[in-house]
């Protein structure tokens, strides 16, 4: 009886060893345990035992099916643990790159524009928007452009014919013609006129000079402006405003300064230099980056503020210039050729 | 404009370097463009020298070892020398140890390779003379040797290349930028005195310029003629010939030189005519009549119109006013007397003139900004004695003065007050009175005010024009002040924080999207060619959008839509070799609609196969459905469901879409449209792209992102186990699974209890092929049954199922499929 129990213990050990299935498992599992199987044949037998070998056939059966069920439990992980690994396939290869596409990138003009919208919202700028094509008045007469300002020349700035309608570009007078616009500070112009001061907007946007197009100039490029109007706005405070701009920008050691000049629009009239060695490509001490003023007086009769109570400044620059003096870009194409080796370099 | 320095200190003592000088003219607000020199600077202790011995040095090829003669002072040197122009008697400068050339190099006794060498021979370059490095400086005409070279050599000159800002025609001259420098070093200016006022020397001599007359007053408020007999014209003097050449002009003769010269100091255009060329000897100011020639003195013949203004003799034209003199009239070597004219005309007039004839000169750019009337006379007393002066002669007369006859006078009143609170910083008064008095700014009286202490009567001088309001004033205290020296400041930031335009959160939002879900952002030109228009747009509406004045044909018309930019894109990448196949933008686009152009805020994006792209793991490429949800996302930015939105499929004349693979939705009518799907693959392959490409654009009027929509409120939903149904159903091929979807909505609501409702009803299989009839397909529906309050039984929701069935059957045309 012992020697069949042993028997038995080893060849479920040879047998379980080889399942691949659970079915085949079960099959196993009621062969060896179940009420027809082996072991369940040989308790039968237990009533042909002599009374004084029982106990210890007993004990030797109770062994032998515990046995049997640590072989079987074994069995079943290792059938388990099988099957996982079918289901997971073998271990992955972490340095393969991933066959999807991606990531997606901004453009770096993107990047520029936001960047510098994030800045001015701190100091509590808004960002505002307008037509890009636009009529003479909302780009030059409300600017205070003279009549025979070279700006306005059809040599200089793109026109369409009077014959064009344009159903949600509002004219200020009839016979005026739609243009497109050379600056966003058309944009200062309606906003001016939509709403009351205090006014703090900047207008980021597409403007078109009717230039040839090379490795710094572009007949389509985008501008930057910031427009603030309120009691008692000075030069000193358009300063701050600049110096705060260009340190959050490009670091505390960046320095602006002012150097007079003339547009129609503000008075008085400064170009903005910038000096910011510290940066790439950079081997002037000052770099010209902007135009601002304090707005003119005209502009703001123009627009129905009254001068003696309201004050403002405003302030303008390329974002292309200011995209390339960043990523040291030397070629202002490269922004509308969207070559993917160019655009995966900012994100 | 240029400017040189040994001109303007005739005017003003100036001893500041050309980098103080620089930087003084640059915070006065004209922008240094360029600086040169010309001639030689001020140089110790280089002479001239003759070279005597020309040897090989013995420890180098390139290099020589000469004997060099400097004078009696300085004996014979040995100088080791790397040019090769020169020979043996040549003479030369040398720069003996203790020169300083320009650049501080320091020149010394030194040892060259074993040679002790006492001192440099000298290149053009290496003076600072000339730009010319390529050899020695050969000297002309023998020079005594140990002559200090600045004896030989020109004297040097600086020149700034000035930008001058429309607002100051004033200091389109030497002695309007001297006035800004003097003021700006606190020097006094010196203005150049004419000995000639006006008086007449002996008989006047009225058979030279019998009359002049002014036929045209409102192009011409003054003109002034002057006769002058006896003049000799030959070539200018030294001094006034390097003063032309000094600033880029050529020599011509002394009266040409005089006129010039006159207009660079003060501003005034000037010109001569030789008496004896006027016909009739008489002066009409008039207009031109349609057709009249003049053939100016650059040889070309122009055709005038009459709305051009001439100077004319006679019979016929002999100035273009203002801009350029006829070859018929102008003074030669041959002349002896002459007509001296100065004059003012009408800046609109000369502007306009001159850009019909693409015709300019520096008494055109003058004119064109405006000449000082009230100085014009002092200019022509100050040629004609320089004319006296160089060419002698004398002023006969008859002179004639027609017009001029409004007297300047402005006064600006400000107080300090006033211009410290523009400025944000406080000045002294004292210190403000001084600047603007250093402009001839000066204050004329002081009276009190109640509030912001004196107030200033200012007199504006006549040829400052740009100055009329008190913040003018502002501007030039601050000029004169510094404007870097304008104190920091934090940002006043008074929490004035409203909300950005909503077009711009559109924008943002979309392209986050996009960006998201791995497009890569293009920019992409506004302006597009006319012949990309016809694929996307009407005839009518490609005129609609044409520029008035295109630079170049393939940018003359608005883009109407984004796709084109992107598939340029594409293509370049594709051409480059570079794989890309999510490309996207965000925009203004332009579309016509019944006669009329409505810019829209606008997103779009492609996906093209990524051509050329091996990858290890191929994935399933994008399709209509691809575009489709993206396409869904831009007009969702926009508030706007397309899945509420009835989509068309696109035919007709969307030519950039392909038929059957791509649709619409939105009406321009409406504010809105969206597009999207497979691009027509014809206008895909003409434009030289591989593959198919899907697209899609949402274009929206940016006042209709304005709108506020409501704020959503919360719905609610049921916790009880839902049960599920499938329906498959034959329906014709070109039925849409949205009609059959809501079908199925609508019969479930009728056929449905009280008790429970259908939840939900997406199809998931759509078949076609064996075992179906032709122009049948298969649609299988998953039904979602819940009730909001308890289990639901099979058998009641069979039952529901049965009744749509039925209700299909009866009034469908449709077939359950077992």
């Amino acid at each position: 009886m012992q020697a069949t129990l042993t028997a038995l213990v080893a060849k479920a050990q040879t047998d379980l060893a080889a399942l691949h299935s659970r079915p085949e498992f079960e099959a196993a599992k009621a062969r060896l345990v179940g009420p027809n199987g082996e072991l369940t044949a040989l308790m039968k037998q237990m009533g042909a035992v002599p009374k004084e070998q029982r106990p210890a056939l007993g004990k030797l059966i109770n062994e032998t099916k515990t046995r049997l069920q640590e072989l079987l439990d074994g069995a079943l992980r290792a059938i388990e643990a099988g099957e996982l690994q079918a289901q997971l396939g073998p271990a992955v290869d972490p340095t393969l790159p991933s066959p999807d596409a991606g990531p997606g990138t901004y453009h770096p003009l993107t990047l520029v524009r936001e960047e510098m919208c994030r800045i001015l919202r701190k100091v509590g700028f808004t960002v505002a928007d307008g037509p890009e094509v636009e009529t003479e008045y909302y780009c030059f007469d409300a600017l205070n452009t003279p009549a025979n300002h070279p700006a306005r020349d059809a040599q200089d700035t793109f026109y369409f014919p009077e014959t064009a309608r344009f159903g949600n570009v509002s004219k200020k007078t009839p016979d005026e013609r739609y243009l497109l616009r050379t600056h966003t500070s058309s944009v200062q112009i309606r906003t001016m006129l939509k709403g009351e001061p205090p006014i703090r907007i900047v207008s980021p946007g597409r403007t078109y000079r009717r230039d040839t197009t090379d490795a710094t100039h572009s007949a389509n490029f985008h501008q930057l402006e910031c427009l603030y109007v309120d009691k008692n706005v000075t030069v000193r405070d358009l300063k701050a405003l600049l110096d705060y701009i260009f340190a959050s920008l490009l670091g505390p050691e960046t320095k602006t300064r002012f150097r007079p000049h003339y547009f129609g629009y503000t008075e008085p009239s400064f170009e903005v230099d910038l000096s910011a060695q510290h940066l790439p490509k950079v081997k002037k001490e000052w770099i010209e980056i902007g135009g601002c003023g304090m707005v003119d007086p005209v502009v703001f009769s123009g627009v129905g503020y009254d001068p003696e109570v309201w004050s403002g400044y405003a302030f303008g620059m390329g974002l292309e210039r200011l995209a390339m003096l960043l990523y040291g870009i030397d070629d202002i194409r490269y922004f509308y050729q969207n070559d993917l080796r160019f655009l995966r370099q900012f994100a | 404009m240029k400017i040189s320095l040994n001109w303007l200190k005739d005017y003003v003592q100036l001893d500041a370097s050309v980098d103080e000088l620089s930087r003084a003219i640059t915070f006065l607000g004209f922008e240094v463009e360029q600086v040169l020199r010309s001639g030689a600077p001020p140089l110790r202790h280089v002479v001239v020298g003759e070279v005597l011995v020309r040897d090989k040095h013995p420890n180098a090829d390139k290099l020589s070892l000469c004997q060099v003669d400097v004078g009696p002072a300085g004996g014979i040197k040995t100088i080791v020398c790397g040019a090769q122009n020169y020979q043996v008697g040549d003479r030369v400068p040398v720069a003996l140890p203790g020169a300083v050339l320009p650049g501080d190099f320091v020149i010394k006794q030194s040892k060259i390779r074993g040679q002790s060498s006492d001192g440099m021979m000298c290149s053009a370059k290496e003076l600072g003379v000339a730009e010319d490095a390529s050899g020695l400086l050969l000297l002309a005409g023998r020079p005594a040797l140990g002559t200090p070279i600045n004896e030989v050599l020109p004297p040097g000159d600086v020149v700034f290349d000035i930008e001058i800002t429309p607002n100051r025609p004033d200091c389109l001259s030497h002695l309007g930028l001297a006035r800004e420098l003097a003021a700006w070093f606190k020097r006094p200016l010196v203005y150049p005195q004419e000995k000639f006022r006006g008086e007449l020397d002996g008989t006047p001599a009225p058979e030279l310029l019998r009359d002049v007359t002014v036929l045209s007053p409102e192009d011409c408020p003054l003109y002034t003629a002057h006769v002058l007999t006896g003049v000799k014209v030959g070539p200018s003097p030294a001094w006034l010939q390097q003063r032309l050449t000094a600033v880029g002009l050529r020599p011509i003769n002394n009266i040409v030189d005089v006129g010039n010269y006159v207009m660079l100091e003060t501003g005034q255009p000037l010109h001569a005519f030789d008496a004896h060329k006027l016909g009739g000897n008489q002066l009409v100011v008039r207009r031109a009549t349609d057709g009249e020639k003049l053939t100016t003195l650059d040889g070309k013949e122009r055709t005038l119109t009459s709305r051009m203004l001439v100077i004319a003799d006679a019979q016929r034209p002999v100035v273009i006013a203002g801009i350029m003199g006829g070859e018929n009239s102008g003074v030669g070597p041959a002349t002896t007397d002459l007509v001296l004219e100065c004059a003012i005309f009408n800046r609109q007039s000369i502007r306009w003139t001159a850009k019909r004839l693409g015709l300019t000169s520096d008494s055109c750019y003058r004119y064109e900004r405006g000449v000082d009337p009230h100085t014009a006379l002092e200019a022509a007393y100050r040629a004609i004695d320089l004319i006296l002066e160089t060419a002698g002669g004398r002023v006969v007369g008859p002179a004639y003065r027609i017009g001029g006859d409004v007297p300047w006078q402005r006064e600006v009143v400000v107080t300090p007050g006033y211009i410290c609170e523009k400025l944000g910083f406080d000045l002294p008064a004292a210190d403000m009175q001084a600047a603007l008095e250093s402009l001839e700014l000066n204050i004329t009286r002081e009276e009190p005010t109640p509030a912001r202490g004196p107030a200033w009567t200012v007199t504006i001088p006549s040829w400052r024009d740009d100055l009329d309001r008190p913040i003018d004033l502002v501007e030039e205290v601050l000029r004169l002040h510094g404007t870097d020296r304008i104190p920091a400041a934090v940002v006043s930031a008074p929490g004035l924080v409203g909300e950005d335009d909503p077009t711009v959160r559109f924008n943002r939002r979309v392209t986050d999207y996009l960006v998201g879900h791995d497009f890569h952002e293009c920019v992409n030109y506004t302006l597009r060619p006319a012949k990309e228009l016809t694929t996307w747009v009407s005839q009518t509406a490609a005129v609609e959008l044409a520029l008035a004045n295109p630079l170049v044909d393939d940018q003359s018309h608005l883009r109407p839509t984004l796709i084109m930019g992107l598939l340029e894109s594409l293509k370049l990448n594709q051409s480059r070799g570079v794989t890309v196949s999510r490309l996207c933008e965000t925009g203004r686009i332009f579309i016509e609609r019944n006669g009329q152009n409505f810019e829209c805020a606008a997103a779009g994006f492609i996906l093209a196969e990524p051509l050329g792209e091996r990858t290890w793991r191929p994935r399933d490429p994008a399709d209509f459905y691809t575009a489709k949800k993206h396409a869904a996302a831009l007009a969702a930015a926009a508030g706007i469901d397309l899945a509420r939105q009835p989509l068309v499929p696109i035919a007709g004349p969307y030519f950039g879409w392909q038929e059957g693979q791509s649709a619409a939705a939105g009406e321009m009518a409406n504010g809105w449209t969206v597009r999207f799907g497979l691009l027509s693959l014809p206008m895909v392959r003409a434009l030289g792209v591989e593959g198919k490409v899907y697209a899609g654009i949402f274009a929206v009027l940016p006042d209709l992102l304005g709108a506020a929509s409501p704020r959503r409120r919360y719905a609610d939903f049921s916790l009880q186990p839902a049960v599920l149904r499938d329906l498959a159903l034959v329906v014709d091929v070109g039925v849409p699974a949205e009609e059959v979807r809501q079908t199925l909505v609508r019969l479930a609501a009728a056929a449905g209890s009280d008790a429970f409702t259908l939840e939900r009803v997406e199809p998931f299989d759509v078949y076609l092929g064996q075992g179906l009839p032709a122009g049948k397909k298969s649609l299988a529906f998953s039904l979602v049954f819940r009730s909001a309050a308890r289990t639901l039984t099979d058998e009641e929701v069979n039952a529901v199922c049965q009744k749509i069935q039925d209700e299909i059957g009866r009034s469908t045309a449709w077939q359950i499929r077992k």
